[in-house]
């Protein structure tokens, strides 16, 4: 029944330079095709996924991406394409770096926790201030440091900002405006937010108290992982105009990365919602080829109830970053002994990279509202898209994608190609090309911090373990998958941020 | 074999009967032992490894589990969310070894006794953490002579 790699190949097969379409057949039961995008570099990386998988003969091993692109292709209700981004690797239900419309006006539609993850509104933050590079440059070991100091970091750490039960159910239901009301957030925020920081449809009755348990500790930490707070600097604009609606005015201008999610509470409210469905798929007979791609009608008791725990949990991720935010504020007020509203420490943009939600498109010129799952994708609209702020209305919505530890970040705008043909999404950073088993085993430790070292780039991380994990050689080349989405049309670099301090789990 | 509860000798035996093995995103678990029962246990002792040094974890206290489902793949899901929840609800608790009780092949349940103690950031270095279980590509292997799982962990 397995096929050999060479057989596999049969089914993909080239469309343009920059993507290739996933022939239906390639997993039983594609409703439509799936379609990713890539480079060469990042060809042969997707390509070995596959052709390593061929070898196992299904003892151990895991599903590759392109297989999972597919799987998402075989869900009920899927409209268009399953669209593969080039930051794209193997994930469990849809692959990381995968994005899947559904019809809603379609009944047997789906909405699957596979398809946004288990880190609910994982999430990038960009703060500006007005400081340069040489502002920061004498300061910079303390500043991390003192950053170090103020976000918890790691497994096992706890949040510093005051919770209590009742305000965590208030923080579920409000997201930012709780983060306003309690003083965490500044009002201008919220404009510069996805959903304005404020998922309507939460209800934390749908929030199991498990999930609560979880999450009631871990609120405002950082977690461990690919997570990170970064100092940056501005290296390169490549788009004047777009970067000066966003405040950035100069080479060398210093902002604040902060890269996090739901914690805890998001990752119960994932596994609940999966057990949930498993149940609801054999009382609904839904077939699916992964166990991980769990599913239910969207209009089912099971559907809604996790459309609305996980629109709790996206609150919670928005009043972490929040927290998040607040503390960066005041390590840089204090480390400058001045205000942050001094430093100008505005909030250029904030996006979710893990999260579904109901959307309008076109599909062979006809409107339909889908609901569109994004798991390691970003929301890229064009200009004039009426869900963006009134500041990016003629520059398209920023999207924001986090580097690895030492490498660059970007900051890309969507584009009317990308509304086209991937549902108006683009890529989320660079994507992991190294298993961690095989980075822990092959990246020197000593090694990492030196070549850091040698960038300038100074680190805090609570697990030294982590530094082989995350070090940039497990890594995609981030520049590679920008570029890629870059020449694809389906978002538009401009502006290039180099880190010069990083604090991680 | 039969153990009762506070047998030091059970409690000291330290056979480490797991690895990690590769996955681009995430870790797999590769679990096994004399039968399933260790293999389940196994599992739920190499998530833990991978949240911090074990050998720095004292059994001062336990916690019971239990955990259930419709199938052997359900069973094994809910059990490791079960310890994870351990870990993961204040006040943190960090296990070094997992006996299972009652471990009820037909009907899918068990029962399990989770030894270790309060998670603490001076005594237990920081490793990684685990955000959840996933179904993807689980494997479950109980044969005569051959007992052993594999499960994805989300980090």
């Amino acid at each position: 029944m397995s096929r050999s790699y060479q057989q596999e190949l049969e089914y993909i097969e080239r469309l343009d330079v920059n993507s290739f379409r996933i022939k239906k057949g390639f997993v039983p039961n594609m409703k439509v095709e799936g379609v990713f995008y890539v480079n060469d570099p990042l060809e042969r990386l997707m390509l070995d996924e596959l052709r390593n998988s061929c070898r196992t003969g299904g003892y151990g091993g895991f599903l590759p991406g392109v297989k999972q692109i597919a799987n998402v292709a075989a869900l009920p209700g899927i409209v268009g394409r399953s669209v593969g981004l080039p930051d794209i690797h193997s994930g469990y239900g849809f692959a990381i770096g995968n994005m899947a419309a559904f019809d809603m006006a379609d009944p047997k539609a789906v909405v699957s926790p596979g398809g946004v993850g288990f880190d609910i509104n994982c999430g990038v933050r960009l703060l500006r201030t007005n400081l340069t590079e040489k502002d920061i440059q004498p300061v910079k070991e303390q500043l991390a440091q003192c950053m170090f100091d103020h976000i918890p970091v790691g497994v096992g750490s706890k949040g510093i900002i005051p919770m209590a039960a009742r305000d965590l159910e208030e923080a579920l239901e409000m997201g930012m405006d709780w983060s306003l009301r309690e003083g965490y957030a500044w009002a201008e925020d919220k404009e510069h937010c996805e959903e304005y920081g404020r998922m309507l449809q939460a209800d934390p009755s749908k929030v199991s108290a498990r999930a609560k348990k979880r999450g009631l500790p871990q609120l405002g930490t950082l977690g461990a992982g690919n997570h990170y707070a970064e100092i940056q600097v501005v290296e390169e604009i490549y788009d004047k105009f777009a970067a000066k609606k966003m405040g950035i005015e100069f080479e060398g201008q210093v902002c604040c990365m902060i890269h996090c999610g739901s914690r805890g509470l998001g990752h119960q409210v994932a596994t609940d919602a999966l057990v949930a469905m498993e149940k609801a798929m054999k009382r609904d007979k839904i077939e699916v080829n992964d166990r991980q791609l769990a599913c239910a009608h969207i209009n089912s008791q099971e559907g809604q109830d996790y459309l609305k725990g996980m629109a709790g949990a996206a609150n919670y991720a928005w009043v972490n970053r929040s927290s998040m935010t607040f503390l960066c504020r005041q390590a840089f007020a204090k480390m400058f002994q001045t205000t942050p509203d001094d430093l100008d420490m505005q909030m250029i943009y904030d996006v979710s990279h893990n999260i579904a939600k109901v959307e309008e498109h076109f599909i062979d010129g006809k409107q339909k509202t889908l609901l569109v799952h994004r798991k390691g994708s970003t929301r890229a609209f064009p200009p004039h898209h009426p869900l963006i702020p009134v500041d990016y209305q003629l520059t398209g919505q920023p999207v924001l994608i986090g580097g690895t530890m030492g490498t660059c970040s970007y900051v890309l705008t969507g584009t009317e190609v990308g509304m086209e043909s991937t549902f108006g999404t683009t890529c989320h950073g660079a994507g992991r090309a190294l298993s961690r088993a095989k980075s822990r085993r092959n990246i020197g430790y000593d090694q990492v911090l030196q070549s850091l070292q040698e960038k300038g780039i100074s680190i805090r991380v609570a697990s030294p373990k982590l530094v082989m994990e995350e070090a940039p050689e497990s890594y995609k080349n981030v520049t590679d998958v920008v570029d890629t989405c870059h020449k694809a049309g389906i978002s538009k670099k401009a502006i290039k941020l180099r880190p010069v301090a990083v604090i991680k789990g | 074999m039969s153990c009762s509860e506070n047998d030091p000798e059970y409690l000291a035996t330290d056979e480490c009967k797991y690895e990690y093995l590769d996955h681009t995103a995430d870790v797999q678990l590769h679990a096994w032992g004399d039968d399933l029962k260790e293999a389940f246990e196994q599992c739920a002792v190499s998530m833990f490894g991978y949240m911090t040094e074990l050998n720095t974890v004292d059994m001062v206290d336990k916690k019971e589990i239990e955990a259930s489902s419709d199938d052997m793949a359900g069973l094994l899901f809910q059990f490791l969310d079960e310890c994870l929840f351990v870990f993961s609800c204040d006040p943190y608790f960090i296990v070094k070894k997992v006996r299972i009780n009652e471990f009820n092949k037909e009907n899918f349940t068990i029962k399990a006794t989770c030894y270790g103690e309060e998670f603490d950031l001076d005594k237990h270095p920081q490793g990684t953490e685990v955000k959840a279980i996933t179904y993807s590509n689980m494997q479950i292997y109980d044969k005569e002579d051959q007992h052993e799982v594999f499960v994805i962990i989300d980090i």
